[in-house]
């Protein structure tokens, strides 16, 4: 119980700091709605029995007040209704603002150096996961907390109305309700979290394994592993299903006690009540109003019975979301170099986490301001790392690093589902319409904003759909425009292209470049012909760096790619 | 936690065959979901004579009697309360598990039909489509069967019980109730559409938030390099907070037929409970069939009428999964329908060790889709057993088309392909293409695939061959990243060559541009490995590549009239 609680502090926390009110309100409302349910049926069971002993005899039928109980009836009727009309709005109104401070914490969590490198390495698993972990996030307030108000609430109206009968029935009535309503879920919940975890786990298996059928079948197929691969997907949907058993075997379990819980309530309430009648501390009325206090108090198990189940999964949910909720934000942004110089690195070593072998290894290698390198090297040798040091995503594990502010070109073009405006404006928030035109026709791409029907305003798709692979990679060009950094980080900024596009999007950015320091890693000829200087990355070493004129640079070129 | 990914995997091979699901059929799902639905709704009738034990017990008490008459009412409504929940649970559970056997059926149906599926066909599903059909969406299924199909059952049964329990002792009563919800289909389809798009409209703001978030989160790298953290975080934030505000101007209107639905269900106890109180002071004298009602009758109405109408309330709260699970039957059942299949190779046993691997592509016709031109039209080629042959030619001429045809991997409209005189099958041919998937695991892993009867020291010869060592000694038993992440074009490559290396049964090689984006030098190496692994046996390769088709025997030019060949 104790560890639930550490768990799902950080959400509570978050939750509470961003609609505190409302989300009490809204719990509070849900419990007047349970309340006015319970009022209106035990008014109900007391106006019945007494206008039945009144109507026994003339006399006292005559002088019954019927006004007041019988109108007390229909105003709980008519809160009964409004309470719950405002109670959906406002737990609704509540969650949805909640899932919208949420969605922006876990972004800023996400967006700190080091998780950003563990979501490159994982993408879809790890964004699949995320999905699935706000999802149950998200049921947490309405179908976890409310409920669990209400249950509350409702015991401590229905303990006080029987305790004002008779005090101690109140309190033990009061005390069963409050044990049931919160301890079985409770329980549940912790029983539930082994299998809401192995659940969570199969789902994703059956993902994966179903992403490995589709994209790998040709490869199985020709392995003849198509079928063992079909195989596996059903015995992790069979691991799955064994979980599932397991979490509806407990549902099945919260229900029953429930169900005999309720019961037994009643059946104590009738006995009470036949007791305290016998004795004359009450009389037949309040007989009936007790007996159907208690009927009613028992309506909360019903929504706690979903929520039990979703609480395993939300602890789970919790449990992986909460270190991005409270992440210490790592920066590995290098310190300035000197006076003259881009970038320095001296003796940098850098190694991934979990690798056996550093990425980079010893690297010496110095950049002066306003010039170009090309950094050139098998796939896999360590161009990405280098760039990746030098933009602040990694620290190096030795050596010293310093370099100026850099704005990376990413190998992929990763534009956003925006306007086209939005996308540019990312990287000049300021910036007016003349700037993203002077940079949208620096990029060569203003003719074809200029053609579309809404020019900037042009929404574009997920990851930027909607543009061709050139359009594309002119956009993103044309972002890097906009940063005026002293440095540009390029990798292979025109891998994907064809020849005369490349070429063209290659003189655009040496235009544009101007007394900017550019690294360029690339393993294409005509994108390292861009530079003053061709450092050579092997294994993570730098084995030689020259200097355009000497033989070496040209020796470096002919050994790449031509287009 | 890994384990339990891996423990799922262990143990496929040993628990497949109890798994093997006997086909059932649809018709039975139905069956037992009705019957567990009749128990759920028996035991919500229980109520009623339970309901009638507890008003006479209490119109007793009225009456004066003590507490020893109240022990057999007491124990029989302990004992119809405990069969009550027991019958509910029993037929929970048989929803659920009728339920579930659906839901493992239905996928292993759509994983049969997507494993069939052509993967030269563009209209193929994407993986992660596939993925998040079969995955998540498919557990939809469940709560749909088990908790939407017993709720209206219950909905459609139990008011009308009530209803004829009620009518006996006063029509005004079950008037009263029978006016509070009006006309019960009417209404529920009121509240289902209602609710439906309430719950649609709740959706579709939370996915498109899940979407910006995801989009986002993707071009991570991006966004950090521009500074634009903040930004965006920000953005993220209003675009939530304008969401909501329309979202919940939407649900002001959606929310008030549940509002309606709990007015009339208070109404009716409201109601009833006045009229009761009414006629028992002897002011109103109609409604019941003789005499008045008495107390426990009273009651019994009273206690009777929530009853009434909650079986619709859990009927309007489970709604949203009816939704969700038609979306999702629907998307299981309709995810590989009317696409190109693998072509039938009926294995043909194994041909003998020294047969002659000469391959015929005899007389082939095929194109794509009906409506489009073909790409071959009678189409022929013969290979020697260990030939090397290039297949050059523009982009779309069918060079890949044609590797796929001898692969099986798209049916030939017409014509066959023959191998040492019978009919083709793929367990003699090794398949090299331009983006191998890389699978969830080791490097050791991915080259033997599961593949039985594969020995480390086969593993360790097929490294040597690729020169894949480096790379399986970095990683040694960590698992590669997603889809290949961290290995570069060339070292997948080299682990496809591999995974052909270490089985001694491959006679046919069919590499489709292999040196493709690649730099010079790694294009070299490749096409060196390419040769070693071809040493032997017979090499087909797509390529443009002038320096790979030089180290070929012969190259094989496909124009757009397929038939020019030049002998080299």
């Amino acid at each position: 119980m104790i560890t639930f609680l550490g768990d799902i502090k950080p959400v509570l926390r978050l939750f509470l700091q961003t609609r505190r009110r409302e989300l009490l309100l809204g719990a509070t409302l849900s419990v007047a709605t349970v309340t006015a349910g319970i009022a209106l049926l035990g008014l109900s069971g007391w106006f019945i029995t007494a206008t039945a002993l009144a109507g026994l005899s003339a006399t006292t039928a005559a002088t019954f007040d019927v006004f007041a109980p019988s109108a007390s009836i229909r105003f709980l009727a008519i809160l009964r209704t409004a309470a719950r009309y405002g109670e959906r709005l406002t737990t609704h109104n509540a969650t949805l603002a909640v899932l919208a401070a949420l969605r922006e914490r876990l972004f800023r969590g996400w967006a700190s150096a080091g998780a950003a490198r563990a979501l490159l390495n994982r993408p879809a698993r790890l964004l699949f996961r995320l999905t699935a972990d706000i999802d149950a996030l998200d049921s947490l307030y309405l179908r976890v907390l409310v409920p669990a108000a209400v249950a509350v609430g409702t015991a401590l109206v229905a303990s006080v109305t029987l305790g004002l009968i008779n005090p101690l029935s109140g309190l033990l009535f009061g005390f069963c309700l409050f044990l049931t309503g919160l301890g079985l879920p409770l329980a549940a919940g912790r029983l539930a979290l082994k299998h809401a975890r192995r659940r969570a786990y199969g789902i994703e298996t059956i993902r994966s394994r179903t992403i490995d059928l589709v994209a790998g079948q040709t490869d199985l197929l020709m392995a003849n592993r198509l079928a063992a691969q079909q195989q596996a997907i059903a015995a992790a949907d069979t691991y799955t299903a064994k979980a599932d058993d397991r979490l509806n075997r407990i549902e099945t379990g919260v229900s029953i006690g429930f169900g005999l819980v309720s019961t037994a309530l009643l059946v104590a309430a009738l006995l009470t009540s036949a007791t305290l009648m016998q004795t004359g501390t009450i009389t037949a009325p309040v007989a009936a109003l007790s007996v159907l206090v208690a009927f009613a108090a028992t309506e909360p198990f019903a929504a706690l019975r979903r929520g039990a189940m979703e609480f395993g999964r939300t602890i789970l949910a919790a449990k992986r979301i909460a270190p991005r909720l409270s992440a210490a934000q790592a920066d590995f942004t290098p310190k300035a170099p000197s006076r003259e110089l881009a970038f320095a690195l001296q003796n940098v070593t850098v190694s991934h986490h979990g690798a056996a072998s550093p990425a980079l290894r010893e690297v010496a290698l110095e950049l002066r301001r306003g010039e170009h390198i090309a950094v050139v090297g098998s796939s896999g040798a360590g161009k990405s790392t280098l760039l990746s040091l030098l933009s602040g995503e990694l620290p190096p594990s030795a050596g010293m690093a310093a370099a100026l502010d850099a704005t990376l070109l990413t190998q992929r073009t990763e534009l956003f589902q925006d306007t086209l405006r939005g996308n540019l404006l990312l990287a000049a928030p300021d910036a007016g319409d003349d700037r993203l035109r002077d940079a949208l026709a620096a990029a060569g791409l203003l003719a074809d904003v200029d053609a579309l029907p809404s020019g900037l305003d042009t929404p574009l798709g997920e990851g930027g759909m909607g543009l061709s692979g050139g359009q594309s990679r002119r956009l993103a060009l044309a972002r890097l425009f906009l940063r005026d950094t002293p440095l540009w980080l390029l990798d292979e900024p025109t891998e994907g292209l064809d020849g005369r596009t490349a070429r063209d999007v290659l003189h655009r950015l040496a235009l544009r470049a101007g007394g900017r320091a550019l690294v360029i890693a690339t393993h294409i000829r005509r994108e390292a012909a861009l530079a003053d200087l061709i450092a050579v990355i092997t294994d993570g070493r730098i084995t030689e760096v020259s200097r355009r004129g000497e033989a070496a640079f040209e020796k470096a070129l002919d050994r790449l790619r031509p287009d | 936690m890994v384990s339990a990914f891996f423990d799922a995997r262990e143990q496929q091979q040993v628990e497949m065959p109890a798994v093997g699901v006997a086909a059932r059929k649809p018709a039975n799902t139905n069956r037992r979901l009705r019957s567990a639905a009749m128990l759920q709704a028996l035991a919500a009738a229980l109520w009623i004579p339970q309901a009638g034990i507890l008003a006479r017990s209490v119109g007793r008490l009225a009456d004066g009697v003590g507490l020893g008459d109240m022990f057999w009412p007491a124990v029989f409504i302990l004992l119809l309360g405990m069969v009550k929940s027991c019958l509910d649970a029993v037929g929970g559970r048989l929803a659920f598990r009728a339920a579930r056997s659906e839901l493992s059926e239905k996928r292993a149906n759509a994983v049969r039909l997507l494993a069939r599926l052509s993967p030269v066909d563009a209209g193929r599903p994407a993986s992660g489509e596939a993925a998040s059909v079969l995955g998540e969406q498919a557990e939809l299924i469940v709560p749909y069967l088990s908790r939407f199909r017993p709720a209206r059952m219950k909905a459609s049964f139990v008011p009308l019980v009530i209803l004829a329990c009620i009518f006996p002792i006063s029509w005004i009563a079950a008037l009263v109730l029978l006016f509070a919800a009006p006309l019960i289909p009417i209404f529920m389809a009121l509240i289902g559409w209602r609710a439906q798009a309430a719950s649609q409209k709740q959706l579709i703001a939370t996915s498109s938030l899940n979407a910006f978030l995801l989009d986002r989160l993707r071009g991570l790298a991006t966004i950090r390099s521009l500074d634009a953290v903040d930004a965006t975080a920000l953005k993220l934030r209003s675009e939530a907070e304008s969401l909501r505000t329309r979202t919940v101007a939407v649900l002001k209107i959606a929310f008030l037929s549940s509002a309606v639905l709990e007015l009339f269900s208070a109404l009716g106890v409201a109601m009833t409970a006045v009229y009761v109180g009414f006629s028992l002071l002897g002011e109103i004298r109609f409604g019941a069939w003789s005499g008045g009602l008495d107390l426990s009758q009273g009651l019994f109405v009273l206690l009777l009428a929530p009853a009434f109408f909650e079986p619709l309330r859990e009927l309007s709260a489970v709604w949203h999964d009816r939704a969700s699970g038609e979306a999702a039957l629907k998307a299981l059942d309709g995810i590989a329908a009317e696409s190109m299949t693998l072509a039938d190779r009926d294995k043909t046993g194994k041909l003998a060790v020294d047969a002659a691997f000469a391959l015929r592509v005899e007389n082939i016709s095929f194109r794509y889709r009906p409506d489009q031109s073909p790409i071959f039209e009678g189409f022929d080629l013969d290979l020697a057993a260990g030939e090397h042959v290039a297949l050059l030619g523009a982009s779309g001429t069918g060079k890949s088309t044609l590797l796929s045809l001898i692969a099986g991997l798209a049916p030939c409209s017409e014509g066959r392909i023959i191998i040492g005189g019978a009919s083709a099958d793929r367990g003699h041919m090794a398949w090299i293409g331009q983006r191998p998937h890389i699978f969830a695991g080791t490097v050791a892993g991915n080259i033997a695939l599961g593949r039985p009867g594969i020995s480390k020291t086969e593993i360790s010869k097929a490294l040597d061959l690729a020169k894949l060592g480096g790379v399986a000694k970095a990683y040694g038993h960590s698992p590669l990243g997603e889809g290949g992440i961290g290995l570069s074009g060339g070292e997948a490559l080299r682990l496809t060559i591999a995974r052909a290396a270490c089985d001694p049964d491959i006679r046919i090689i069919l590499a489709d541009e292999p040196t493709a984006h690649l730099d010079a030098e790694t294009a070299a190496e490749i096409t060196e490995s390419l040769l070693a692994l071809a040493e032997g046996r017979t090499l087909i390769v797509a390529t443009h590549d002038p320096l790979l088709a030089a180290r070929m025997h012969r190259t094989i030019r496909l124009d757009t009239e397929h038939l020019q060949e030049a002998a080299e």
